[in-house]
């Protein structure tokens, strides 16, 4: 199965021999591959944003039957690329009385942990930045950080609608992380692992979210209320609290907000498809058809799955109203919360009860 | 069941992805405006019109202002015609009060300038350039 796939490995192979004899010792070259990576991840990142954003306007186009960017480039396609431009050339504005260094450093602090995360999303067999064994755990720790870069944007502004808009969001993250984090410990107590690729290969006979329906539609809901989006984007409220936390940013600073949030929808679309999904293995399907399908390669298989999951926090987008804040707190303490402890205990009595039967 | 008002909404939206859109591409795609349409300018048939200034004397605004002068018969003869869209209010009255039916509204509604001058339009000037180009046209066809 490795030998047909994995056109990407072949490269990297091919780029480490080329390396070898010019750098000699293996540890200069292991540096060198890890720099090469964090290109290819930086590149992931940022060619996502620009057709993330031209995606979302499109859907967002074709879902209120109007057809979304067409003007710029092919059927609109160069539109980001302007923005892009436009955003770059803008004059950076410091307002008067902003807490300089705290406000200087937000954005930065936003990117970087986003950025940390992409290290251990299995893109495909052997496709890994960093396998390490807590992967999981890593992505949801170095995840939960984007809380306090909104609270220092919003309190570093020296608005009070900064301010407020950035508690809110941090109250909304911190309140949605505990289902997101809960609703994954059903899949590694099956798994047994917290090592991504050891969830992916798990999944080579059946998919989690067949498995774990309640986890996936506790994750999906959670997930979406975690990178702000609608029906939970209660941080750009913009007829209550202006535009959150983000109000007094400009120009550069303020498209590494917009970065980071396309950045981490794409984090949260891969977990999804790493954990539920069944990563980079093939729709399981019997004989020539099974056969066919395998012949594809792992990546194409993820970023299929990933983009599939993004589709779905769009169309949520565009057809959710928005939660009221009240509304948004108890549902996520009083639904989300009871029902992601109540799937890990039927989980472990499942798990038990499937022992006995087998008789292990 | 629960969040059945979700899935229904997400199953508009998604009928809607697939369904052609409505908007009209305007400077490609020029409006149907339809017959009673009511805003573009004045465009007058100099040879069937009468010279009575009715249209004149039934405007609201004195936004058309005439002249006229007597031919060798005595008759009536349009000289001047001036349609000032810049007063016009479009309530259509001279159109109506007109007895042989010679002035209607164009479908040009895009003729914003940067003066209130380039709102005043000399319509026997517009009349001639409208009947030299339909002249022109049918030479090209022709050949």
């Amino acid at each position: 199965m490795k030998d047909n796939q994995d056109i990407l490995l072949t490269i990297a192979a091919t780029l480490r021999s080329f390396l070898d004899p010019l750098l000699g010792q293996p540890d200069a070259v292991d540096v060198a591959m890890y720099g090469v990576g964090l290109a290819v991840i930086l590149g992931i990142i940022f060619g996502n944003a620009v057709i993330l954003v031209w995606a979302e306007r499109k859907v967002a186009g074709y879902m209120q039957s109007r057809p979304g960017p067409n003007r710029v480039g092919p059927i609109g396609l160069l539109q980001t690329v302007a923005d892009t431009i436009k955003l770059i050339t803008k004059e950076d504005i410091r307002p008067k009385g902003v807490d300089r260094w705290v406000w200087f450093l937000a954005p930065v602090v936003l990117f970087v942990p986003t950025l940390a995360a992409y290290a251990v999303f299995p893109f495909s067999d052997g496709l890994i930045a960093v396998d390490l064994n807590i992967g999981l755990f890593y992505f949801l720790a170095i995840a939960s950080t984007v809380t306090i870069p909104f609270l220092m944007a919003g309190w570093a502004s020296n608005n009070k609608y900064s301010l407020l808009g950035g508690m809110r969001s941090v109250a909304q993250m911190v309140s949605y992380e505990i289902p997101l984090v809960f609703s994954l410990v059903g899949v590694v107590m099956l798994v047994g692992s917290l090592k991504m690729s050891s969830i992916v290969e798990a999944q080579s006979g059946i998919w989690f979210v067949f498995l774990q329906p309640v986890a996936f539609l506790i994750y999906v809901i959670a997930a979406t209320a975690e990178t702000n989006r609608t029906p939970f984007d209660l941080v750009e409220g913009e007829s209550e609290i202006v535009a959150g936390p983000m109000t007094e940013y400009s120009g550069m600073k303020w498209s590494l907000f917009f970065l980071a949030e396309y950045a981490n929808l794409f984090a949260v679309s891969a977990i999804a498809t790493t954990v539920f999904l069944g990563g980079w293995q093939p729709l399981p399907m019997p004989g020539a058809l099974g056969e066919m399908l395998a012949a594809i390669p792992g990546w194409i298989w993820f970023a299929a799955k990933t983009y599939f999951m993004i589709f779905l926090f769009m169309w949520f987008r565009w057809t959710f109203p928005r939660f009221r804040v009240d509304q948004l707190m108890a549902f996520g303490w009083k639904v989300l919360l009871p029902l992601a402890l109540a799937n890990i205990l039927v989980t472990g009595v499942g798990i038990y009860a499937y022992r006995m039967a087998i008789g292990g | 069941m629960l969040g059945k008002g979700l899935l229904t909404g997400m199953a508009v939206t998604l009928r809607e992805m697939f369904r052609k859109n409505v908007t009209e591409e305007y400077p490609e795609v020029q409006p149907d405006l339809g017959e009673r349409f009511r805003g573009g300018r004045l465009e007058l048939n100099v040879s069937k019109c009468i010279a009575c200034g009715l249209c004149m004397t039934n405007c609201p605004n004195g936004s058309i202002k005439l002249t006229t002068v007597k031919d060798e018969n005595n008759k009536r003869q349009l000289n001047t015609y001036v349609h000032n869209t810049g007063l016009c209010l479009f309530c259509n009255l001279c159109i109506e009060a007109c007895p042989p039916k010679c002035i209607e509204w164009s479908k040009e509604f895009a003729y914003s300038g940067y003066s209130r001058d380039a709102l005043i339009f000399d319509c026997m000037a517009l009349d001639k350039q409208q009947s030299a180009e339909d002249k022109s046209q049918t030479t090209e066809e022709k050949g």
